[in-house]
């Protein structure tokens, strides 16, 4: 069987060779199983693979689950912040009873996890550090994800929407003056050419981006037990790495922007607290208004150690 | 196009009246289709106001002109079919004679019917999914998208709809294929359609 | 099935479907459905229409109806005429002064229209017609303005930039400035060739000017103030850091058409109309294209096309310019017969990583891509802005204009083969304004 997996990023991102160890494993275990991988949104656009996923007309991709956000609301829960602390934390929740339920969402739209990730993001400012939510007040500002442009709202901060690919332009001409993206993008974007001071991933961080491997679930249950079996090795394998990657992103982003001569701010514990105040009053609760079950999977999230 | 306004062709009705509501049909969304394009113009710059000078955020502009743009294009689709404004290769039915070219004149019309045919099809469900789901854009702002959706099933269908009154027109005789006259030469054939 | 082979057989399918009459976006959605029935299945369709939508959900698409606005409005006036009437005014000692003020004047223009045939009507319209009336040859005065005409896609605001900039995820701001010099440059070769070409033809008493006096030279300035107006505002607001290119494009289709409205007197309804009429008509037919295309270019992704020619060009061991020859040949002639915007969309996504692999810069290739696509402008048999001159000019042969036009498309192979030895015509303006590219 040739099963399709697609994804947005180039060939040298992360998430692209989690993809790869899955396929190049599948592939090694010789089990009548490949799998062809579609980078850079060669089949799809970022934000229009899941339902043909869910619809069985992709088999598998790479997928920030809260692109999905407006199609289950739960997921927007996946990209909130403040409710993942570092990646052990992550890690943590990953086998939490909250993702269980974030699972049994997605198997009502034939859709499976087959490898779990975060992966974690600061803020750059090109006149000041921003580690504070006082930092922003005033400041064009572009957030990665609805519930951060709301947290940044409500800190004072004006919103700008626009691709990642477009913060560097807009920095440079001035149209922009904060950001908040992944730590990966930072680098690839080369923003620390930008900017005057980076807030990166450290003991505290607050944009966790859940982006996992899925597949369509009939596809996963229509394969032969040795094919399934490939997969799934494959997939802790992939897991595994995926996690000691997204640590390293974090800090080579840090040494990254550190050479190029920007100044770096590191969020405090007191910072994290602000922070999340604010989330509370105006990000969690405009997911709560969205969802009757909110509250629940909000808890279930916040419970985990 | 652009300066060069002087007649431009359009489709004949030679009278038919369902030829002529068609055609009518068509010129409104071609109405619509220029306000849309105009609209999104004013709140392009109302969003940079807002931005630059009033250095507030900017919540809804960006998608509602996305949006604005794809339904003046869809909306556009039957318009500039009308004004045989779709810009074409004519290589080989000219270098037909009457014919044959009328021939492959209604297999191709015959064809953009149903490819046409399939996306307004496919476009309604497509339409009707987000309805059903009550999907959003997942934006702050977070409209419901069956909304800019709907341009797909209308702007193909209208469009369907003019292709359909080419057909007939075509078949009546009442407009030529291709609109080549008979003893068309080459060059008279390309001083209509434009492009950048 | 090999994908190679397959791919062959798509090209072939694609070429029927295009020459036999049918509309470039409905031929390429009929060449998708078709390929995606035999191999992907019947259900494959039901996906057309989300990737149809996608395609289209980009906010840097908006600026290309606002570009085409910008050029619309102001070809509406007789700002055209008034602005090679001041260069005209000006140049008296410049050998060839009207030839060389319509020349600059196509350049000034392309400068605020995204494009081509619109840069030609608006200069021609007047330019043309006062040529011939003081003895230019009818060649030239039609060669000179098709060719002009072409800068509209070369000079900022471009619309096929923009689409090369969305097609190849490259920075819209950076493809503008790079095709500045190259622009520059173009304008310098016509103007060189229809000198010489005049003076050959007519002899020295053609190319002299008509002479002013100081005050006609100054009466006029008032009027082609606005022009400046518009161009330095839209620079400013794009560089400035007030608005991003593709958001600078909505500002500068609403000064445009004040500035039609207010100074140039277009208050009817009717003649407004006629305007946005013009710019719908060409936006639709552009962005259903682009629409299409994205469902071709997803056809061939699906059924392994693209990756395999990609892969098959990287395993082929020739020389990096070889490769660029071939390239710029296949770009020719797919420029002959299709509209820039689709041979762009087609071929940008397959040709950028082989380009970029081979050491090329993909600012650069966006150049070298424009200049093939105005050849095909003004090269039969749907050389679009001979059929503008002709619309314009009806009693100069086309024979004459497509004569006339064939030297000024050795003046562009000149030029590819400038940038070729020279690659810093297009790339140093972007990085000397914007950095070292990303
Ligand atoms: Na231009
Ligand atoms: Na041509």
């Amino acid at each position: 069987a040739e099963l399709r997996l697609s994804h947005q990023w180039s060939t040298s991102d992360v998430r692209h060779k989690v993809a790869e160890i899955v396929a190049n494993h599948v592939a090694e275990a010789d089990v009548d199983l490949t799998i062809q991988i579609f980078p850079s949104g060669s089949l799809f656009k970022a934000r229009e693979q899941y339902k043909p996923l869910s619809r069985g007309q992709l088999d598998m991709t790479v997928f920030p689950l809260a692109y999905a956000g407006g199609i289950r609301n739960p997921y927007n829960l996946t990209l909130m912040p403040g409710l993942v602390k570092n990646h052990d934390h992550a890690a943590r929740l990953n086998e939490s009873e909250f993702m269980q339920e974030i699972e049994s969402i997605m198997a009502e739209d034939d859709v499976m996890v087959v490898v779990h990730g975060y992966l974690a993001g600061g803020f750059a400012g090109t006149d000041k550090c921003i580690t504070k939510p006082d930092d922003v007040a005033g400041l064009q500002t572009r957030a990665a994800g609805k519930a951060f442009e709301q947290m940044l709202a409500g800190a004072g901060a004006s919103i700008a929407s626009m691709a990642s690919s477009e913060i560097y332009n807009a920095m440079q001409t001035g149209v922009l003056q904060a950001a908040n993206t992944s730590s990966s993008s930072f680098v690839s974007y080369r923003i620390y050419e930008q900017v005057k001071c980076f807030t990166p991933v450290g003991d505290y961080a607050l944009w966790f981006m859940y982006q996992p491997l899925l597949m369509n679930k009939s596809t996963f249950d229509g394969l032969t037990d040795a094919q399934k079996a490939a997969l799934m090795e494959g997939a802790a394998k992939a897991e595994a790495f995926y996690l000691e990657e997204a640590k390293k992103e974090d800090a080579e982003a840090r040494r990254v922007f550190e050479e190029a001569g920007v100044e770096i701010a590191d969020m405090t514990g007191d910072d994290f607290k602000a922070w999340q105040a604010i989330a509370k009053d105006t990000s969690y609760k405009a997911f709560l208004e969205g969802s009757p079950e909110g509250q629940r999977l909000l808890d279930l999230a916040l419970s985990v150690e | 196009m652009s300066g060069t306004s002087t007649a431009i062709p359009a489709a004949k009705h030679g009278g038919n009246p369902f030829l002529r509501a068609v055609g009518i049909v068509s010129q409104c969304c071609g109405v619509i289709s220029a306000m849309m394009i105009l609209a999104a113009v004013i709140i392009t710059c109302q969003m940079i106001f807002v931005r630059f000078v009033l250095n507030a955020s900017t919540i809804w502009q960006t998608e509602t002109v996305i949006y604005l743009m794809i339904a003046a294009t869809m909306l556009g689709l039957p318009y500039v079919q009308y004004l045989r404004g779709h810009v074409n290769v004519d290589l080989l039915p000219l270098a037909l004679s009457r014919g044959p070219r009328k021939l492959l004149a209604v297999a191709t019309l015959g064809l953009a019917l149903l490819v046409i045919g399939a996306m307004l099809w496919h476009g309604l469900h497509f339409w009707h999914e987000a309805w059903d789901w009550g999907e959003r854009s997942g934006s702050v702002w977070d409209p419901k998208l069956w909304v800019p959706y709907l341009a797909l099933p209308v702007g193909f269908g209208l469009y369907f709809l003019q292709l359909v009154a080419d057909l007939i027109a075509m078949l009546m005789g009442i407009d030529k294929p291709f609109g080549l006259s008979d003893d068309v030469s080459f060059v008279e054939a390309r001083s209509a359609g434009e492009t950048e | 099935m090999d994908p190679l082979f397959l791919g062959a057989i798509v090209a072939i399918a694609t070429i029927v479907v295009l020459f036999s009459g049918v509309s470039v976006a409905t031929g390429l959605l009929i060449v998708s459905a078709g390929f995606l029935i035999v191999f992907d299945g019947m259900s494959s369709l039901s996906l057309l229409p989300e990737i149809f939508f996608g395609k289209l959900d980009n906010f840097a698409l908006l600026s290309i109806p606002m570009f085409i606005i910008m050029g619309a409005a102001i070809a509406s006036t007789r700002a055209g005429a008034d602005l090679y009437e001041a260069l005209d005014r000006w140049l008296t000692r410049v050998p060839g002064g009207l030839v060389v003020s319509n020349l600059g004047a196509c350049a000034l223009f392309a400068a605020m229209s995204g494009s081509s045939p619109a840069t030609c009507a608006a200069i021609g319209k007047m330019g043309i017609p006062e040529m011939r009336k003081r003895g230019y040859p009818d060649g030239v005065a039609a060669g000179s303005i098709a060719a002009g005409g072409t800068l509209g896609i070369l000079i900022p605001p471009s619309v096929t930039m923009i689409v090369y900039g969305i097609a190849t995820e490259t920075s819209i701001g950076r493809l503008f400035l790079a095709g500045v010099i190259p622009g520059l440059l173009l304008v310098a070769l016509f103007m060189a060739w229809s000198v010489y070409s005049t003076w050959r033809k007519r002899g020295l008493e053609v190319l002299a000017g008509r002479s002013f006096t100081w005050r006609e030279r100054f009466e006029i300035m008032p009027r082609v103030l606005p022009f400046l107006l518009i161009i330095l505002g839209v620079l400013y607001a794009m560089y400035g850091g007030v608005a991003t290119p593709s958001e600078t494009a909505a500002v500068g289709a609403l000064l445009c058409l004040l500035i039609a409205m207010i100074i140039y007197r277009l208050w009817s309804f009717s003649s407004l109309w006629v305007v946005l009429r013009d710019s719908t008509r060409e936006s639709v037919m552009i962005l259903f294209i682009i629409g299409a295309a994205g469902v071709f270019s997803y056809m061939l992704s699906s059924l392994f096309i693209t990756q395999s020619i990609a892969e098959w060009i990287g395993t082929l061991d020739v020389n990096r310019w070889v490769l660029m020859l071939a390239i710029n040949v296949f770009l020719l002639i797919a420029g002959f017969f299709l509209p820039p915007v689709a041979v762009i969309l087609m071929a940008a996504p397959i040709l950028l990583p082989i380009v970029t692999t081979a050491g090329f810069d993909p600012y650069w290739f966006a150049v070298v891509l424009t200049i093939n696509m105005e050849i095909g402008l003004i090269s039969p048999p749907v050389g679009l802005n001979l059929y503008v001159i002709n619309g314009i000019a009806p009693d100069i042969k086309l024979k004459t204009i497509l004569w006339g036009s064939m030297p000024f498309v050795l003046c562009m192979v000149l030029a590819i083969i400038l940038l070729c030895l020279m690659p810093g015509l297009a790339t140093w303006l972007p990085n000397a304004v914007m950095g070292p590219a990303v």
